[in-house]
């Protein structure tokens, strides 16, 4: 080969300098093809590959009866997008108007406004593509406006969880709402409390999901979908009764425009199988606008606020004492006295409301006196008065499903002060909420057996077939039933006329409970101008069917607010209602009453 | 996959004069199979990857490309058979008339596209005059350099002035379009002729220089404009045009973002959503395609749009037979035009005259301007320019002038004896 016109050199040079960019080109193709393929794959199917979450429609909660209290509904958000938006549609837009009820004046001119400011860099024009003009349309309507035929106007369909019944059983029933989740992008809607977070791996049902493809433009493609459908969440029955409970909360309301109180909590269960009918408190909230209301009127007060009971308490040093047998039914207490030697010290005896002389026992209970109580409690000593506290469920949680329960305080014995055993019989010293102090009279009431608090009954399916059903659950036997049966005489008649729970009576029909009036706490000393008046009882005595717990918070009132003269009222009122509602029959008198027969067997 | 179709239009084209003219010439026999073997290859490639760049959208424009092919091949055949000397004689004449199509793009005749002005209508189709003009300044250079020796600079000067001059007034009127890509022909190829013609060496550390500096000089203007973009939060893509504006380095904002897109994507487009979106698609693209690819039509870069449409089927279309060949059809691809290359490069060695050295010089590395700059961008190797790749985009002035080049480089070999 003859190279005449080029240098030798010149030509190797030029030959490698193709060389060169050739092997370049070809080392990074081979690069790419080859070292980088799997990754770049990755990258480019990422692009392509959308995750859309088909949310799963959340379950209803519903009461003992089959009313719905949180619903699930399907709405859609109606929206325009002005791109594809024809003018010869302007004259259908007074009719869609008309179904979305928004002003026509705001529709012509979301249909027209095709561009916008960029969010990012204002100064960017933005094309707009849809634009939303009316919220929470339901299905009817939503086709309605779909027949119309505007191109260009279409929604999106969403879910909103919906609490039919309004703040009834709120606390109860909860709430769900958009919290901040540091895993995740955006705010995400979870259970915030109640049984809305304590059933919510059954509500919450599963959600789908559908993986799709899009284009470059970001578009959709039809035929690169694969989905899985959801599943729908699982009903939740409760055992709440709506009946009882707006009974409940209408007596609430009662005592709220008779005493402003700053609180009320109720309490309704049966007995023997520890299902709660109601439970209320005030102040309350609306489920439905739970971001509106104070964080405080979110609280369940019920289970997560704790008071010292006061003389509400003093059944559980009574039935102590006579179920360890230490004290015969006509036993005296002098309760004039007013110090008392114990273990070697003397102790300064708490002073009575009105200044009692010798009681028996049963005066003792049925006339509340602060110093009957502690002597009792002397009698027991501390740890047999502090092991029946716990027996009886305080400075433990009851085990209320929900949550953000309190579980109360009750000192080990150890850090009790020398005082500790005179004021703890008569509900000081010790704090408990009212969902505790009413399983602890529920334990009197049930023959002796401390129960489990139930709020769900069932857990159905979708066509209400029950898949999962809570049994009752009893937690300990604490009283003998023998104990349990005088106590309930006693308490009877602490609510019979007489008694310091006379406002509690229901004539034929036994009413049996104990009065407790607290004073709050108010710079380190007891106040006599602040009270809670609570009241825990059961009706029939022979036959529990009911037991209901009121505890009210500061109610305002000339003169000492009485468990007896506030609360104890609002149990005769709801108890009355109830009474008609269940059909429940008045008792004959009986002729051997546990007393009777305990004494017999002496 | 691909097949080698004696039936096509384009081989009957290449073969029948011969068959009809027998053995009219001295010479007529000896042709270079190697180049029309490889040109054919590539073209036949190109339709198919036209087709599938494209099926998605079902257009026809795979079979206007065969079109162009034929039309091509007839061109590339008369060129061959035509001894390239009556382009030494005539090379002004040549020369004038790709500058007048050139000049046409003024008259109404000129079609504004994108805000350039690279076309000229005429009812039928429209072409780019801008190829005609790498023609005609190819070989008018040529022409100018083989007719005297080149010596030293100084006493050469009027020489390299007037090749100086020859190649600016092409350049002034592309860069007016404005089409900086064709632009970037022009210089590689004046140089190399220079270079073959020995010019001295000084003359290309000069040349060097100069070009370091005009790297320097864009590379800090790039600099500033980030910055500028920064300090007035501007997004790069929907604010083209702020700064171009207040600049003396002549870039247009858009090439100023492909040249960002190239050199600091994560900076410009962290998200790879705008100025960078072709550069990184492009470079998904060719690695998904992995040892042999997703089978042709297979791809899912091209076919969903995510190389855009508007130009997977010229610019990108390496992308899309990369993806869809792989690596065994990226290194067929590449090897076809090393060997039309290295060939090239053959030819000038075995022509007998300085001008037949000149031109297969001279289109070899328009050639390798072009495939080099095409596929480094294709595959993240340069910047993104506008430039084809030979035979394979689609583009009738395009195909033609290749064609035609490549037809040059047939007729000094063909024609080379005659000189001895």
């Amino acid at each position: 080969m003859s190279k005449v016109f080029i240098a030798d050199w010149r030509y190797l040079l030029l030959v490698s300098g193709l060389l060169f960019g050739f092997s370049l080109v070809l080392g990074r193709v081979a690069y790419l093809h080859v070292w980088k393929a799997e990754e770049l794959a990755g990258i480019a199917e990422q692009n392509r590959k959308s995750i859309q979450v088909l949310a799963a429609r959340r379950g209803n909660i519903l009461d003992s009866r089959g009313n719905i209290l949180a619903a699930t509904r399907p709405l859609i958000e109606v929206g325009i997008d002005p791109k594809v938006f024809r003018e010869e549609d302007a004259k259908k837009l007074p009719e869609l108007a008309r179904l979305l009820n928004v002003p026509e004046e705001t529709l012509r001119e979301k249909a027209r406004r095709r561009t916008r400011r960029g969010t990012a860099h204002p100064q960017d024009i933005r094309l707009v593509r849809w634009v939303k003009i009316a919220d929470a349309i339901d299905d009817a309507t939503y086709r309605a406006v779909r027949d119309l035929g505007i191109r260009g106007v279409y929604g999106n369909r969403y879910y909103e969880r919906n609490y039919p019944a309004g703040d009834l059983a709120a606390h109860v029933v909860g709430y769900i709402g958009y919290i901040d989740d540091p895993s995740e992008a955006e705010p995400v809607l979870r259970p915030l409390l109640g049984v809305e977070r304590f059933m919510d791996f059954y509500l919450r049902g599963q959600d789908g999901w559908r993986e799709m493809e899009r284009d470059g433009r970001r578009r959709e493609l039809a035929q690169y979908r694969r989905e899985l459908r959801p599943t729908d969440g699982l009903n939740v029955e409760l055992t709440l009764d709506m009946v009882v409970q707006s009974i409940v909360e209408t007596e609430i309301e009662r005592l709220v425009a008779e005493y402003s109180p700053q609180g009320i909590s109720v309490i309704v269960s049966d007995p023997h199988d520890g299902r709660v009918r109601a439970l209320a408190n005030y102040p309350s909230f609306d489920p439905n606008r739970f971001h509106r209301s104070e964080v405080s009127h979110l609280r369940n007060r019920a289970v997560g606020d704790i008071f010292e009971p006061g003389s509400t308490f003093k059944i559980v040093p009574a039935a102590a004492a006579l179920n360890e047998g230490i004290v015969a039914l006509d036993d005296q207490f002098d309760c004039s006295v007013d110090a008392v030697e114990y273990r070697g010290r003397t102790i300064r005896m708490p002073r009575d409301v009105t200044p009692n002389g010798r009681l028996d026992f049963r005066e003792v209970v049925i006339k509340s006196s602060n110093r009957g109580a502690a002597l009792l409690g002397m009698r027991l000593g501390e740890s047999r008065l502090h092991d029946y506290s716990r027996a009886f469920g305080f400075g433990s949680r009851t085990g209320w499903g929900p949550g953000a329960e309190s579980p109360g305080i009750l000192p080990p014995v150890r850090e009790w002060d020398g005082l500790t055993i005179s004021r703890m019989p008569m509900g000081h010293a010790i704090s408990a909420t009212p969902l505790q102090l009413h399983q602890a009279m529920g334990v009197v009431s049930n023959g002796g057996v401390l129960m489990e608090p139930l709020i769900v009954n069932r857990v159905l399916d979708h066509e209400s077939s029950p898949l999962l059903e809570f049994a009752p659950r009893a937690i300990r036997r604490v009283l003998r039933d023998d104990t349990a049966a005088v106590m309930t005489e006693i308490l009877n008649a602490a609510a019979s006329p007489g008694g310091t729970a006379s406002l509690a009576y229901i004539p034929g029909y036994e009413v049996a409970g104990k009065t407790g009036t607290t004073q709050k706490i108010v710079d380190g000393r007891y106040s006599n101008d602040y009270h809670i008046a609570s009241f825990s009882g059961f009706f029939p005595a022979s036959k529990p069917r009911l037991a209901i717990t009121v505890v009210v918070d500061e109610p305002e009132i000339p003169g000492t607010a009485y468990g007896g003269r506030v609360a104890a009222p609002a149990f005769r009122n709801i108890a009355e209602q109830l009474i008609q509602y269940f059909s429940i029959p008045p008792t004959a008198s009986r002729e051997e009453t546990p007393i009777a027969l305990w004494e017999s067997n002496r | 996959m691909l097949t080698f179709r004696p039936k096509s239009p384009a081989f009957r084209q290449l073969h029948a004069p011969e068959n009809a003219n027998g053995k009219s010439g001295r010479d007529e026999t000896r042709v270079d199979w190697i180049g029309p073997i490889c040109i054919l290859l590539l073209s036949v490639m190109g339709v198919f990857f036209i087709y599938s760049a494209q099926a998605f959208m079902g257009s026809d424009y795979w079979t206007r490309q065969i079109l162009w092919i034929v039309v091509g091949s007839v061109a590339y055949f008369i060129i061959a058979r035509i001894d390239y000397k009556i382009f030494f004689e005539n090379a002004q004449w040549v020369y004038l008339a790709s500058l007048f199509l050139l000049l046409l793009l003024w008259t109404p005749l000129g079609e504004v596209r994108f805000d350039a002005r690279r076309w000229i209508d005429l009812v039928f189709f429209s072409f780019q005059p801008s190829e005609g003009a790498k023609i005609g300044t190819l070989v008018l250079a040529a022409t100018v350099l083989a007719r005297s020796e080149l010596s030293s600079i100084r006493e050469s000067f009027a020489l390299l002035l007037k090749v100086f001059i020859i190649v600016l007034i092409p350049i002034l009127l592309i860069f007016w379009q404005p089409d900086l890509g064709s632009v970037l022909i022009f210089p590689p190829m004046i140089f190399s002729l220079l270079y073959v013609s020995k010019l001295s060496e000084r003359f290309f550390l000069v040349v060097f220089a100069a070009f370091a500096l005009g790297v320097g000089v864009v590379g800090s203007d790039i600099y500033r404009y980030h910055v500028f973009l920064q300090e007035h939060n501007l997004s790069a893509y929907d604010h083209r045009g702020a700064y171009e504006a207040q600049s003396w380095v002549p870039l247009r904002d858009y090439q100023r973002n492909r040249i960002l897109a190239f050199v600091a994507p994560e900076i410009i487009d962290p998200k790879g959503i705008s100025v960078s979106w072709n550069y990184r698609q492009s470079v998904q693209a060719v690695g998904t395609g992995g040892w042999s690819g997703k089978g042709w039509t297979m791809g899912t870069q091209a076919k969903l749009g995510y190389l855009p449409r508007s130009v997977a089927h010229n610019d990108f279309i390496f992308s899309v037979l990369a993806e869809e060949l792989g690596f065994i059809g990226g290194v067929l691809v590449i090897g076809l035009f090393g060997v039309i290359l290295g060939n090239g490069l053959r030819i000038a060695g075995l022509a007998r005259d300085r001008f037949g050295m000149l031109l297969a010089v001279g289109v070899t590395v328009v050639f390798l301007v072009h495939i080099f700059i095409n596929i480094g961008m294709t595959i993240g190797l340069m910047p993104i320019t506008g430039l084809p790749l030979p035979f394979l985009s689609y583009g009738g002035s395009f195909i033609l002038s290749c064609f035609i080049l490549q037809g040059l480089v047939q007729s000094v070999y063909r024609h080379r004896r005659e000189f001895s």
